[in-house]
């Protein structure tokens, strides 16, 4: 009976090796940022682009390619990178395929923090906000794992239930603050809906060491977080500290949504929807899943970049509108799908 | 007999506390060496307690559990892992995770952090699931097989941890009568084949007292008995630990004793009267 079964209707995921599978995701990723570089309110051919880069003459036009084109062609692919890793975890260690660092209450802590930042201690700088939102999602996430763990155990129903509580607190006191602050309304609001656009290249550079030290602890817990995918007997079984990993692992989502938040702000349901595009490429290891994740999520973000210039043409839309109506499309289909 | 081999386990004085419920009570087990010992019992005797204070996922509990009479407390948890291995009731995972990604699980703690695959894990994971008949099942959905073809799934996990003590906590719930006994001749053929000591907790007192060579019958957290099935399988030890009047005959095909409830001891007593 078990022969006659056998033969695999469907194998995993697509029918390519890892090594096409990577190669591609790369080159997606170049093709993405090459159109972030020459697709927008003016279209740049590849020449100019080149010249901006290695024959700068100070013209209007490598200015804007070099100046504003270039940050946000390597912040978006960044925060897609780290938004997409985040999101495989927190799938994982919440045991919950809809889970991401929205629901944890992330986002919603870095909201917050840069609200009370401008609002509160008067912080205008791109640099001072995005520092904040930073601190913010860290010390959500310290919160969030902290009631967790002392309502006895982290369970992930545990862990979700806590986010979600702390995130509509966050999104209630953002309310209230902006209501009775209208004067800075407009400038946060397009903060908060989350944008690669004017960026100062520094947020790259301070946002990089971050993610790189976050994809490595998550990369370092690869192992574990497999077993994770499991249950907590079973996990435990296999000889898998629970407590220390999931601590580890929260500490390597804090560090990659807070470096993404600090960058972009909350870009919405990035690390909803990327985890199942690596998923469903590379199956389900983690030592395949992060990097897809974060390869993809680079792509991901930074088409959605390029779309948010266009939609409203010649107006900029937020780009975190973008991929809220792209992740409540999936996440339609997954509700529907039954995959949560 | 079975106090001529010698004890792989030996579990002493263990008490285990839920809040303030005694779930184990100073309890003592010897568990032999290359058997396969069955632990059975009502409804909340505390028998999947102790098999999983024997895997120490427990904590807080008073008493040791000797492993080759070292306390497994003293152990590092993925030593303890290479040494006794778990399928746990009900155990879940993702049901788009492929029957060689679970099986692969199992070789967690034979790994270092970081440390590549290595061909041994392969060996292992192969053997495993040819030891299960899954090798045909490898690159399917969990999600998508039978409840036999999902068991066997687990237990190939279990197996490539390469354990000597392998402990299953239930492992037939849920399995229509072919696969029962498809899983358990499995866990048997692993005792007779490989000498592995085996514990298993089962409800279904008939295949306990079938695939058992030492039965254990735990009762309000004491071990009430212990011994070879015909020992214990006598209508006055059923009457007391599961409450059931029962008729013992010998099964005509494999010369085991089994059970027949009449019904529940209580209302026995009271036709007696």
């Amino acid at each position: 009976m078990v022969s006659t079964l056998a033969m695999s209707p469907r194998s995993p995921g697509l029918r390519l090796g890892l090594p096409q599978v990577y190669a591609g995701l790369i080159l997606l990723l170049a093709l993405a940022m090459l159109m972030s570089l020459t697709l927008g309110y003016k279209i740049y051919s590849l020449d100019q682009v080149w010249m901006a880069f290695f024959a700068h003459d100070g013209s209007e036009t490598a200015v804007v390619i070099a100046g504003l084109r270039l940050p946000r062609a390597l912040i978006a692919p960044l925060s897609g990178a780290a938004l997409g890793m985040a999101g495989v975890m927190v799938q994982t260690l919440s045991r919950n395929r809809i889970a991401s660092p929205d629901t944890l209450g992330l986002n919603a802590g870095a909201s917050l923090a840069v609200v009370v930042a401008s609002i509160m201690f008067g912080v205008q700088s791109l640099a001072g906000l995005s520092l904040a939102a930073a601190f913010g999602a860290f010390v959500t996430a310290i919160v969030v794992f902290g009631v967790a763990a002392s309502a006895g155990g982290l369970s992930p129903l545990k862990i979700v239930l806590v986010g979600v509580t702390f995130a509509s607190l966050s999104h209630a006191f953002v309310e209230v603050l902006l209501t009775s602050n209208e004067a800075q309304l407009q400038q946060l609001l397009f903060w908060l809906s989350g944008a690669f656009v004017d960026r100062p290249i520094a947020l790259f550079y301070n946002g990089l060491p971050v993610v790189i030290v976050g994809g490595v602890i998550g990369l370092a817990l690869s192992r574990a977080l497999d077993a994770l995918q499991a249950d907590d007997s079973t996990a435990a079984g296999l000889g898998v500290p629970l407590g220390a990993v999931r601590g580890l692992a929260f500490v390597a989502v804090a560090l990659l949504t807070g470096a993404a938040v600090s960058m972009a702000g909350p870009v919405a349901f990035v690390g909803l929807v990327v985890p199942h595009a690596a998923r469903r490429l590379v199956g389900l290891r983690h030592i395949h899943q992060l990097p897809a994740a974060a390869l993809f999520g680079g792509v991901y973000a930074t088409l959605a970049d390029v779309a948010a210039r266009f939609v409203i043409y010649p107006v900029e839309a937020p780009v975190g509108a973008i991929t809220a109506v792209v992740g409540a499309v999936v996440l339609l289909v997954l509700l529907m799908r039954r995959a949560a | 007999m079975a106090d001529l081999v010698p004890s792989r386990i030996e579990v002493r004085d263990l008490t285990l506390m839920y809040g303030h419920d005694t779930v184990l009570d100073a309890l003592n087990l010897p568990i032999p060496r290359g058997k396969v010992t069955v632990l059975a019992g009502p409804n909340g005797c505390g028998k999947s307690t102790l098999l999983r204070a024997i895997r120490r996922l427990h904590t807080g509990q008073k008493g040791k559990i000797l492993l080759d009479d070292v306390d497994i407390a003293t152990l590092g948890a993925k030593d303890l892992a290479r040494q006794i291995g778990l399928l746990a009731q009900n155990p879940s995972a993702p049901p788009d995770m492929t029957v060689e990604e679970l099986v692969r699980l199992g070789r967690y703690p034979h790994q270092a952090m970081l440390q590549p695959w290595s061909e041994k894990d392969g060996v292992a994971v192969n053997r495993a699931m040819d030891g299960t008949g899954v090798t045909g099942l490898k690159h399917r959905r969990i999600g998508s097989l039978s409840g036999g073809q999902l068991q066997r799934a687990w237990i190939a996990m279990v197996l490539a941890q390469e354990t000597d003590v392998i402990c299953l906590d239930e492992p037939v719930n849920h399995l229509d009568m072919a696969h029962q006994l498809d899983c358990l001749d499995l866990v048997s053929k692993l005792n007779k084949e490989d000498g592995r000591t085996i514990v298993l907790v089962l409800h279904d007192l008939n295949l306990a007292a079938r695939y058992a060579d030492q039965l254990v019958f735990v009762h309000e957290g004491h071990v009430r008995a212990l011994g070879q099935p015909e020992e214990l399988m006598k209508p006055e030890l059923l009457a007391e630990v599961f409450e059931v009047d029962a008729a013992i005959m010998t099964d005509p095909v494999h010369g085991r004793p089994i059970c027949i409830p009449r019904g529940r001891a209580r209302a026995a007593a009271k036709e007696v009267a």
